[in-house]
């Protein structure tokens, strides 16, 4: 179709009728672009917006099942910030963000750029792999990674000790010092799929003529690539940071299923806690005041990579 | 005229998707509309719809045992229909969770008072069932053990549960491999007990011989199964899980310190591990494999489920004491009847339970089906003439050995996790009186 | 980079050993799912595992649908299709709208949307169960159904697709005297039609993943889907690999076989979505 990468994205035509329309016009506009709107309007203030008001709301009370909410301002709040274990969970989910963003984006970067250039069939061939785990789902890969973790008869420890890597069986997810990284492996390896997939379309769409134009020039692979291939993919790279960190945030299927915050919380993540608080122990008000925070953070979050990122774009 | 039209058309397609998705639900849910619809109808006098949720307890997990019994209770009330739903450990107080949020809870359920009782039941969502408790039936269920009486009650002084069985929990060994090992010395086969000193050997002797992956498993990766870490390190040197009025945990108490600080020494000298990647579930699985020569979570039940699965013989035996004194942690099961408001349907609830519970034939057949023991002890031996009889007969001597039921304490929810989170601690090398005193800090602190 | 055939480079051996390792790494655990889900406890529960299972049973296929795992599999699927048409539909019809029409509000809307994005689905969970309950909808598919519908990623990506669109196009289409339903259909849908491509794979995926949404709107053991419908069989008291093997793999099928046969446009889909960043 004729949206493509490589055509500078659209900004300054849409504001062509924005000069001098008429009044009628514009109200005409209004209602039909309110017409279009509703469908979606409806389920998006009635799902997301209401709960998300009701979701600050309770986070101002002492919420809990089968009695009447008390009102304690910012004691949720304050809480929190003496709460040991939602800092160490705080941490945890910073570990997994920051370790898991910046491997995935680097590597899918390099398993793209390794096979773009490939007959098109292997290239699809890959292409196909890596996205494999995405569609497995992430409740099926994680059982079988459960079993393939396991201490006594998990493959992970066999082939381990085969190799000679360890002497004695680790348990992987029963160590604190390992459990976290296990986890930060599956999320990997559920990650990687949609950005390779991305990258290759989106190196695929770099202008070969200016690659080319820059060798002869002189310029070697590394300086082709930072001056003339990533200038181009930088709309693709801010997508892929954008959906992987929203990701790593919310990973949750892992931990419930794997190890339920342990041991002794070293997987213990945000959004987990805040699914223990409420589901195990009826703290609504509590775990909402924790999510609050948690939007709060992921926004500044995708604002600053926005920021950053956008700015070898313009 | 355009715009007109348009504005119809748009309005038109927002109207036909909203209509498309009511149009679904009743396709797509048409079973559990009929439910949700009984309410209504209830109180009418025709048939009442009551829904009974159940935990795993034996083969009340199973439909085809569970449909039996709902089809001997429609012979006698057939205006009485009665939903089941099953579930499980790991989402089961999920569910009830978000089903009390969604006011969509069920009418009956089935589980112990840990969870009807001071939970539940704790916070007012319960009928009170002391119309079910007869002076008969109390009477007969006082003589079985006065402590199942007191489980079912509420600090109120109401009867949020009413029990149909009990059973002690307790641990096994691999029989078969503690006599290739010679560790078959240390246990007294007469009385099914040991002490604290002969378990650290056999579990010494049993490591040494290398002919088991580890000895024991102190698993704590979650709550489920924790009945068997309590009474481990509670009975090793004869401690206390709460003071005696159930109103402090007393976890860190010399007795039990002393008891986990020995489970850390075995854990570092290989004799036993602890697995914060392993839950109860998965204890036993190792168990049944041979891969651990003794489980910390074993009942009648269970020994019936891993019947077919192992290869040796399971040999049931009590926690190991210091002083003889076993005190083995008691489960009771019962029913309860969540208030959903609807009196009809209480009514009906109530009926349901009485027959599954009370009623001569049904009664012994509901406890058979549990794999546990009645709580009325006019139903004698249950297991008479059955297969299970020698079987069942070895659990009964565990009964009496059943300690304080100290699982309606307040905080019990909080304590559950707090005490898994403890285990991982201790295995995990930490200090085990600062590990214990935050345990019975949170836990206590939950209270409330 | 270098040219398409180039001779060996050590570089390129380098990147082929990683590659390979890489594709063992993630197809593995789909062979262990599969290998596993015919294997008996004997052969699953031993320190030294079998590549191939030498004594291939179907037991655990049998333990597996003495549940309503062909039920729970329909469910999924009416949860993802449902909500991938819904999604499409609603997000296309704003997307529109929200990139080529000046109205008033529209700062507001999109501004909604945005910070809406960020905000993690399961934070507003709790309203949203206290919510369905109100409506009566709570452990019904439209519980799960609905807020993904809601969910505003889709009319982003649809912005940024009608952004693309050439005003000229529009404005002749004005020209013509073509309504706003016409315009719409004759012109901005064929225009769109990867974005929605790309929009209802994503949303399909999406949907058929969301377990923690299944989680906690979905109770009965009729309405669960096949990821909840696992994570139930791992029972307290009996952690059996060859049984949730046989589950994980019967909800992989479907899923992979649509993949594997949609594969190219899967990843025309995937790209297309993020063609504008």
């Amino acid at each position: 179709m004729t949206t493509s990468a490589t055509k500078q994205p659209v900004k300054g035509p849409s504001k062509r009728s924005g000069l001098g329309i008429s009044r009628a016009e514009a109200r005409r506009e209004t209602i039909a672009a309110y017409l279009f709107l509703l469908p979606f309007l409806i389920v998006f203030v009635g799902f997301v917006l209401i709960p998300m008001v009701m979701c600050l709301w309770t986070s101002f009370f002492d919420s809990t099942m089968a009695r009447e909410d008390i009102f304690v301002g910012f004691g949720n709040y304050i809480k929190m910030f003496q709460d040991d274990i939602f800092w160490k969970a705080l941490m945890n989910t910073a570990l997994i963000v920051v370790v898991a963003v910046p491997t995935v984006t680097a590597f899918s970067l390099w398993v793209a750029s390794a096979i773009y250039k490939m007959k098109a069939a292997s290239c699809s061939f890959f292409r196909c792999i890596f996205y494999l785990p995405v569609v497995t789902g992430t409740v099926a890969v994680t059982v079988v990674w459960k079993w393939m973790f396991n201490n006594y008869y998990g493959i992970i420890n066999y082939v381990a000790k085969g190799v000679g890597v360890i002497d004695n069986n680790v348990n992987w997810l029963g160590n604190p010092k390992t459990a976290i990284w296990c986890i930060i492996l599956i999320l990997f390896t559920t990650s990687i799929g949609q950005p390779i997939v991305l990258y290759v379309s989106a190196l695929g769409n770099v202008d070969a003529s200016l690659t080319e134009a820059a060798q002869v020039d002189g310029a070697t692979k590394l300086q082709t690539f930072w001056k003339i291939m990533w200038p181009q993919i930088t709309p693709t790279t801010l997508y892929i940071l954008v959906i992987t960190t929203i990701n790593s945030f919310q990973c949750f299927a892992l931990i419930q299923l794997l190890t339920s915050g342990g041991p002794n919380h070293a997987t213990d993540t945000i959004m987990y806690y805040i699914y223990y608080q409420a589901f195990k122990l009826y703290q609504y008000g509590y775990g909402n005041a924790m999510g609050v925070i948690l939007a709060i953070i992921i926004a500044l979050l995708s604002a600053l990579q926005f920021k950053v990122a956008g700015k070898g774009n313009d | 005229m355009k715009k007109a039209l348009a504005l119809v058309m748009a309005g038109a397609m927002a109207l036909s998707m909203v209509a498309c998705g009511g149009g679904s639900t009743s396709t797509a849910t048409s079973g559990s509309t009929a439910a949700s619809t009984g309410t209504s109808t209830a109180s009418s006098g025709a048939a009442t719809e009551i829904t009974l949720w159940t935990y795993p307890i034996g083969s009340w997990q199973k439909e085809e045992t569970v449909n039996g019994f709902i089809a001997e209770f429609n012979k006698q009330y057939p205006d009485i229909k009665v939903n089941v739903e099953y579930l499980d450990y790991t989402n089961g107080d999920d569910k009830v969770t978000t089903a009390i949020e969604a006011k969509n809870t069920p009418d009956i359920i089935f589980e112990g008072p840990e969870r009807l009782v001071s939970n539940w039941g704790a916070k007012g969502l319960m009928v009170d069932l002391s119309d079910l408790w007869t002076e008969e039936a109390t009477a007969d269920i006082s003589k079985t053990s006065e402590a199942v009486v007191n489980a079912c009650k509420g600090a109120d002084g109401k009867y949020y549960e009413y029990p149909l069985c009990m059973t002690a929990h307790n641990m096994a060994i691999n029989y078969e491999l503690f006599k290739e090992t010679g560790a078959l010395q240390y246990i007294d086969e007469e009385t099914r007990t040991w002490t604290t000193d002969n378990f650290v050997k056999a579990l010494e002797t049993l490591r040494d011989s290398g002919k088991v992956m580890t000895p024991a498993i102190v698993y704590c990766g979650g709550q489920g199964g924790d009945q068997g870490t309590r009474a481990l390190v509670n009975n090793l040197y004869s401690g206390t899980y709460t003071n005696a009025d159930h109103t402090a945990y007393t976890a860190n108490s010399a007795e039990n310190v002393k008891a986990l600080e020995l489970l850390q020494k075995l854990n570092n000298e290989k004799a036993l591990t602890f697995d914060p990647a392993l839950q109860a579930s998965d204890e036993l699985q190792m168990f049944a494999n041979g891969t651990a020569a003794m489980t910390f979570c074993w009942n009648a039940s269970n020994e019936a489920t891993y019947a077919e699965q192992v290869t040796f013989t399971p040999y049931a035996m009590n926690f190991p004491t210091d002083d003889g004194k076993v005190e083995l942690c008691g489960g009771i099961w019962g029913f309860g009847i969540f208030d959903n408001g609807d009196d009809a349907k209480i009514e009906a609830a109530k009926t349901f339970i009485k027959f599954i519970c009370d009623d001569a034939t049904q009664g012994p057949a509901s406890v058979q089906a549990t794999g546990f023991f009645p709580v009325r002890s006019s139903f004698g031996n249950v297991y008479a003439g059955t297969e299970d009889e020698t079987r069942m007969a070895t659990f009964q001597t565990f009964l009496p050995n059943m300690g304080d039921y100290y699982n309606v304490t307040g905080g019990w929810t909080e304590q559950r996790t707090a005490w898994w989170n403890m285990l991982q601690e201790v295995g995990n090398g930490s200090d085990v009186q600062a590990a214990a005193d935050k345990f019975v800090e949170t836990s206590n602190a939950a209270i409330g | 980079m270098n040219t398409v055939t180039g001779k060996m480079t050590p570089y390129k051996v380098i990147s082929g050993i990683i590659l390979a390792i890489l594709t063992v790494f993630l197809v593995f655990p789909l062979y262990w799912i599969f290998t596993g889900s015919v294997k008996t406890a004997a052969d699953i529960n031993t320190p030294t595992p079998q590549w191939f299972p030498t004594n291939p049973t179907l037991a655990n296929y049998e333990k597996l649908f003495d549940n309503p795992a062909l039920l729970w599999l329909w469910n999924t699927i009416f949860i993802a299709v449902v909500a991938m048409a819904l999604t499409c539909i609603t997000a296309a019809m704003a997307g529109y709208v929200l990139a080529k029409k000046k109205f008033y509000g529209r700062t507001v809307i999109f501004s909604l949307i945005v910070c809406a994005m960020a905000l993690p689905k399961q934070v507003i969970l709790i309203p949203l169960l206290k919510e369905m309950s109100f409506l009566g909808i709570h452990d019904t598919l439209w519980a799960v159904i609905l807020p993904t519908v809601g969910w505003p990623f889709g009319v982003f990506l649809m912005k940024q697709f009608s952004e693309g669109i050439p005003n000229e196009m529009l404005e002749a289409a004005r020209i013509d005297g073509a309504g706003e339903i016409r315009t719409f259909v004759q012109i901005i849908l064929p225009m769109v039609k990867p974005g929605i491509g790309a929009l209802a794979i994503f949303t399909f995926i999406t949907a058929w993943n969301d377990y923690f949404m299944q989680l906690i709107m979905l109770t009965k053991n009729t309405s669960l889907t096949i990821s909840l419908g696992i994570a139930n069989l791992q029972a307290e008291m009996a952690t059996d690999f060859g049984l949730i093997m046989a589950g994980a793999a019967v909800a992989a099928i479907p899923i992979l076989a649509v993949f594997l046969m949609f594969q190219k446009y899967f990843t025309q889909g995937i790209t297309m979505g993020a063609v504008k960043g």
